[in-house]
This record gives structure tokens, sequence and C-alpha cells, in this order.
């Protein structure tokens, strides 16, 4: 797909590994909606500091925050357009479930008293990534916006927060749980069923490893949570159901080396099992050759020819340079830019190869050297991606 | 603390960390094949199958099938590599708590089990540090330390953070029985500066480093000692003189009369105006980390022929030497 129908979606997720530029990307797709006459939303985990100034949002938090107009009219967005952002919180969306879903008043005082729910709710099984499939549910519904972009949690395994939801549908309906949860029930007669898969046998053997008092504060937190359970299993099941909706697009971001290049493959592979739809593929921070057409293999005899040569014309400019040693080095850094750019492009064309996608859904964004955080770079970012016509 | 490689090599836990993308996997491996080369045994444990690791260090002979998941391979002299997923860690702690691998075998191949651990909390987190320090107190047959130094490519930042801050959470709720037993243990030998040492790895860029200084708040406040902040990546600074003054010259040169694509002037100019604008990034950052650490990072040089394999690991932990020499 085209850069251009990517802004079509409802909802676009990048993905990727930590430290290819997620955040940076997903902030300009919603500056580049806007600048489409959309109204965005990029949801994002952890902003650079300098990305929210560039933005001029202030410090980013859990309520959107929306691009002050003059900024994007600078930027080239019609009036129609806006760009809101906002940091996920996984302690506050966790705090909201539990707010809406809670039955009573006590059953939400239990569950935030909780020690395990206090301490943990961050380190809670993939409690990061369904926190960003909750928050993008709510705000997906949503009709203020045209456009949500959900920028993933870092992970080992970039595609985590897929299975969040289904962690924890799976969680519900858990022998284990009842066992953990009823330890009386297990006594009853009724409650015979139970003991299939010798589920008694294990609790038993797992209090003799972990102590009874594990178990106990275990069982309190889930107790406390019992009663919501069900309403997390309904959640989790809508998000799973938006995420393969073809109107939910993903973006995948790597960076040009070898593991990331396999790394994005096997997301790919990933992906297409899940069921969800890739629209295109950013290759960012590439090395780029800065003359005309490939960058050319290296040769040791070109390369002392072009230093004699540019030696030679410097000289005759410049009678005070040190004609030498400025063209060694100058020589130097071009063949090392070469030897960058075709491994890079090598990475590039791997990638081609192995992912299905039309070759315009394919975007390279250079290195650039300078900063790309502020407002100009990410201008220039969405320019590569999108292309000159719709560029500042 | 002091960046000396005799001082990381004494302790026996290295937590490597630091945001992802910043190589820390290599600089993981790097540190293992330091380590041996001074003749110290040394396991580097890669955290879950990604099978990252295997792909940067030399090639293991085969292992019994039963033995993969806990028995670290040789790959080298005195170099061992482990990658631990915490499955097969609580199997094989249940295996030693129990003394009855069968039950242990049975509570892991429980089907409701398994949809319990699959959203449980911190179990991972526990079993893993619980993990490492087993691999750190094994003893040889003569009493000293079976695995003398453990090095580990622990996740990257924030995942990282929660694996540290575990144990304290484990702690505050469970006051007695052998759970609490041994958390006690783990969190004497995190909090044991003598042991263990979280080793940050950066990149002379603004999001990296600033999360390195989170992270080294964020550290201290668990107990945790920090070691030296490796900035990885330094790119070669252009040497030339004048700089600007080259550049002004190469703007007057001929185009389109250069013997070769290397010498064309606008090509030769963008080149070293990057180089320029890169290194001067870097040198921003690298002076942030100097003054907020209060001492210069360890600086690892870019290597040009990247680390993608052993002999690219063996490259850069030459670099990685003289960087801490």
């Amino acid at each position: 797909m085209k850069p251009d129908r990517w802004l079509d979606c409802r909802v676009l997720v990048t993905v990727g590994t930590g430290g290819v530029g997620k955040t940076t990307i997903a902030a300009v797709l919603g500056l580049e909606a806007a600048r489409a006459g959309k109204r965005a939303l990029v949801m994002t985990i952890d902003p650079a500091r300098r990305l929210a100034d560039a933005l001029g949002t202030g410090p980013l938090d859990h309520e959107p925050r929306e691009v002050p107009r003059e900024r994007l009219r600078a930027l080239g967005a019609p009036d129609s357009g806006s760009l809101s952002a906002l940091m996920l919180d996984t302690k506050r969306t966790f705090d909201e479930l539990v707010e809406r879903l809670a039955p009573s008043p006590e059953a939400r005082e239990r569950i935030f008293a909780n020690p395990i729910y206090r301490n943990l709710s961050d380190a809670l099984a993939g409690s990061r990534e369904y926190s960003a499939t909750e928050k993008l549910l709510q705000v997906a519904s949503d009709d203020r916006w045209d456009l949500v972009v959900l920028d993933t949690p870092p992970a080992a395994h970039a595609l985590d927060f897929l299975d969040a939801p289904r962690r924890l549908s799976g969680f519900l309906d858990g022998t284990f749980l009842t066992l953990l949860l009823h330890p009386a029930a297990v006594v009853g007669r009724a409650s015979l069923r139970l003991f299939r898969g010798g589920s008694e046998l294990v609790l038993r053997a797992l209090e003799r490893v972990t102590g009874l008092e594990f178990l106990t504060s275990i069982s309190e937190f889930l107790l406390a949570f019992e009663e919501l359970l069900a309403g997390f299993g309904q959640r989790a099941r809508e998000v799973a159901r938006l995420l393969r909706e073809p109107s939910c697009g993903f973006v995948l971001v790597a960076g040009p080396d070898l593991s990331q290049a396999k790394r994005a493959e096997a997301f790919w592979e990933r992906l297409e099992a899940e069921g969800i739809h890739l629209v295109g593929l950013v290759l960012n921070r590439a090395h780029v050759w800065p003359g005309a057409g490939a960058p050319p293999e290296d040769d040791a005899a070109a390369a002392g020819r072009a230093e004699r040569w540019l030696a030679e014309q410097l000289a005759a400019v410049d009678r005070e340079l040190d004609a030498n040693a400025a063209a060694a080095a100058l020589v130097a850094a071009v063949r090392a830019q070469a030897a960058l750019a075709r491994r890079d492009a090598s990475v590039r064309e791997r990638l081609e190869r192995a992912l299905p996608l039309e070759s315009d859904a394919f975007r390279t964004v250079p290195l650039f050297a300078d900063d790309v955080h502020a407002v100009e770079g990410l201008a220039r970012i969405a320019r590569e991606i999108f292309g000159a016509s719709r560029g500042v | 603390m002091k960046a000396s490689l005799a001082e990381l090599v004494s302790r026996r836990l290295l937590l490597v960390t630091g945001k992802g993308g910043t190589g820390k996997t290599r600089i993981a491996a790097a540190l293992g094949v330091l380590a041996a080369r001074e003749g110290v045994r040394t396991v580097v444990v890669e955290l879950g199958d990604s099978n990252v690791l295997p792909e940067l260090l030399p090639p293991s002979a085969p292992q019994r099938r039963a033995d993969r998941d806990r028995e670290p391979r040789p790959v080298g002299e005195n170099l061992f590599s482990l990658s631990l997923v915490p499955e097969a860690a609580l199997q094989e702690y249940l295996e030693l708590q129990l003394h009855v691998k069968l039950l242990a075998r049975a509570i892991v191949g429980n089907a409701a089990f398994h949809r319990f651990l699959d959203a449980a909390p911190g179990w991972r987190e526990l079993i893993t540090l619980g993990k490492l320090w087993h691999l750190a107190s094994l003893e040889d047959g003569r009493g000293a330390p079976r695995w003398p130094l453990v090095v580990v490519d622990a996740p990257a930042t924030g995942h990282g953070l929660s694996l540290l801050s575990v144990p304290s959470v484990v702690l505050d709720t469970v006051r007695m029985g052998p759970l609490r037993r041994n958390t006690d243990r783990v969190h004497e030998l995190m909090t044991d500066a003598a042991r263990t040492l979280v080793v940050p790895v950066t990149l002379p860029e603004e999001l990296p480093v600033n999360e390195t200084l989170e992270l080294r708040a964020r550290v201290r406040e668990l107990g945790v000692a920090l070691g030296p902040v490796v900035a990885n990546g330094v790119e070669p600074e252009l040497a030339l003189a004048q700089p600007e003054r080259a550049l002004a010259d190469l703007a007057r040169l001929p185009r389109g009369a250069a013997p070769s694509p290397f010498a064309e002037p606008d090509v030769v100019a963008a080149a070293a105006r990057h180089r320029l604008a890169r290194a001067a990034t870097q040198r921003e950052f690298l002076d942030v980390l100097a003054r907020e650490l209060g001492e210069p990072p360890v600086r690892v040089p870019w290597l040009a022929s990247g680390v993608d394999d052993a002999a690219g690991v063996g490259a850069l932990a030459d670099a990685l030497r003289g960087a801490l020499a």
C-alpha cells in the first residue's frame, strides 16, 4: 500500500524492536495525517522530551494533548486537520479499568489496596502491552479522531502485545484459578471434576515449594480481581478483533542491520499468522549515498586516484590548506559512507525479497546526522516517507 | 566506579542492560569473551529463547536434549552460553525442591497450571533471577564456584527494571516459607556490590543517553550497584584540520571532472558534512554522560565491519578491551 493510503486506516500500529525509531515514525504518521486534513491521535509509550517540545504539546501524559494550531499551520496542515498525543500509563489504564469494571466501591478499594496490585500491576504479565491495547480500544471508538496511531511498547518479542489479551482471557476459565480462589470447593463433592488433570496435586506440590503465604497472597490478589475478570476477557476479545480489522494497518519499522532485518522477517511471519494487515515497512536511519545512483563498489585504486585528484584540485584553489591531508580524510569519509550505504541497501533488498509488499510500501528514511526530534526533523522524515509532493 | 576489566571480571554477576538497539547483547557477548580470555570461566546468559546470542558466539558441540535448557553449553575455552527459558527453569526448580522429577513434570505439564502461569504476575522474573543465583552459587568438587562469572544479556531498560524490582516486591508481601528464603538469597546476591553489577549500554545519542541516566537513578533506588556505563558505537571523527575551510574549498572545485565518484566534490562535501554533524552530536552526548556520571563513560568505537557473528564479537571484545584499559 502506498504511504498516502496508510492514512486511510482508522488505526495504524507501529511495530519493531526497541531503538529503531518507532515513536518518531508514529509521530510523523500522525503529523502527516493532520496535514491531510484528518484529526489524528498518537499514543506513545515514552516520548522523547524533545519530541513533545517539537510538537508544542508540553509534557505528555495520560490525556490527549493537542498540538497548537499555529504549529500545524506552519507545517502545512489545513484547519480541518488536528494532531493530539498522549503517553500511555500502565498503572493509570489499569486503575481506570478497575474503576469501570468493579461492581462495587468495596471491590474497587480491595483491589487498589492489594500489595501485589500496587507493586506489580506494571510487571503483571503483559500488562504494559495490555494497557496499550486497552487504551487503543477506548480511543478507537471515540469519534473525536479519524486516525489513531499506536506506538507499541518495546518488548523482547515486539509482538508480545498481541498475546496479552489472549493471556488474560485464557486465564479466566482456568481450573487452577478456581482452586486458588475457592480452596474450600476442592473438598466439596460437587467439585470433584476439578481434580481432572491432577490440578489439586499440582496445588499441593506448589504449596510445598512456595509456602502457604505466597499462595494466599496470590489468591487474595486474584480473588480481588475475580469479579472483574469477565469484563477483562470481554475487552480482550474486542481488542483482538479490532487489531485484525481491515481498517487497522501495521507499519513495521526496522533498523538497517542484518539482525534487525531477520527480526523484521520473523515479525512479518507472525503478523501474517495472526491475520493482521501489514501496510508498509519503514527502513529507518539508513545510510544513503549522496551521489547519483547506487553507491559505488569499493575500489582502492579508484580511491587512490580520487585522493590525488582531490589533493591537486584543493591545492590549486587554496595554497594554505594541507591539501594532501584534507584529501585523505575526505576520501576516507566518502569510502566509509559508500560502504555503509551498500550494506544498508543490501538489507533493504533482503527485506524486499522476504516481505510480500508492493515496492512503494517500502520506505527508506536516511540517518540524519543532526537532531530529528525537532519539528523540521519530523517534516524531513515525512518527506522521505510520503514523497516531496506532500512535503512542507 | 573505576572501569577496569579486572574490576568487572572479579564480580560474580554482570547484568548488561540498556535501551533497545544500543547493542547490549553484543556487549554482553564481548564481555564474556574478554573474561574468558582472562582465564575466568564464564557463562553468558540470554533470557528467553530468541537465539540471538548463539549466532554471536562460536558454535557449540551438540548437547543432550535434557541438558539444553539448564546446562551451559561450552562455546570456547572458559566460555559457555545458556538460553534461560523461565518455563524450563521452573521445572528444574520444582525438581530440585520436590526431589521428584515426575511430580515436577506433572505440574509444568498441567494445562490449568499453564493458563494460570500465562497471566500470573512476576514469576518469570523471579524464576529467572533464581536460576541466575543458582548458576552463581553452584560449586565444583573442591568448593570453588563452578561459574565464577555469569554475564547476563538482561532485558532492555523498562523490563530490565521490572526484573530487578521483583525480589523486593516478593520480600514485601511474603514473610516466611521456602519462597521467602529463596528470594532472600537472590536479593542478597543482587544487592551485594562486591558480587553484582548492572552494566548499562548506551549510544552517544539523545534518547539512549536520557534513558541511561533514568536507569541509573532507578537502579540505585533498588539498592543494586552500577558498573561503568558503556557508550557503544562511538563513530570516528573526521581527521580534517580545518573542516569549514576545506568544505568552502570543495565548493569551488569543478563538477563532473573527478576521476572517480569518490572525489566528486558534492558527494565528498555531503559525506564530510554528515560525518562532522554525526561526530558533533555524539560528542555532545558523550559530554552529557561524562558530566552526569561524574566520569567519562567507557567509549567503545563503532566497528565498520559490523558485529553479526563470533568474529565480529571477537573484534568488539578487542575494542572493549582497549576502551577499558
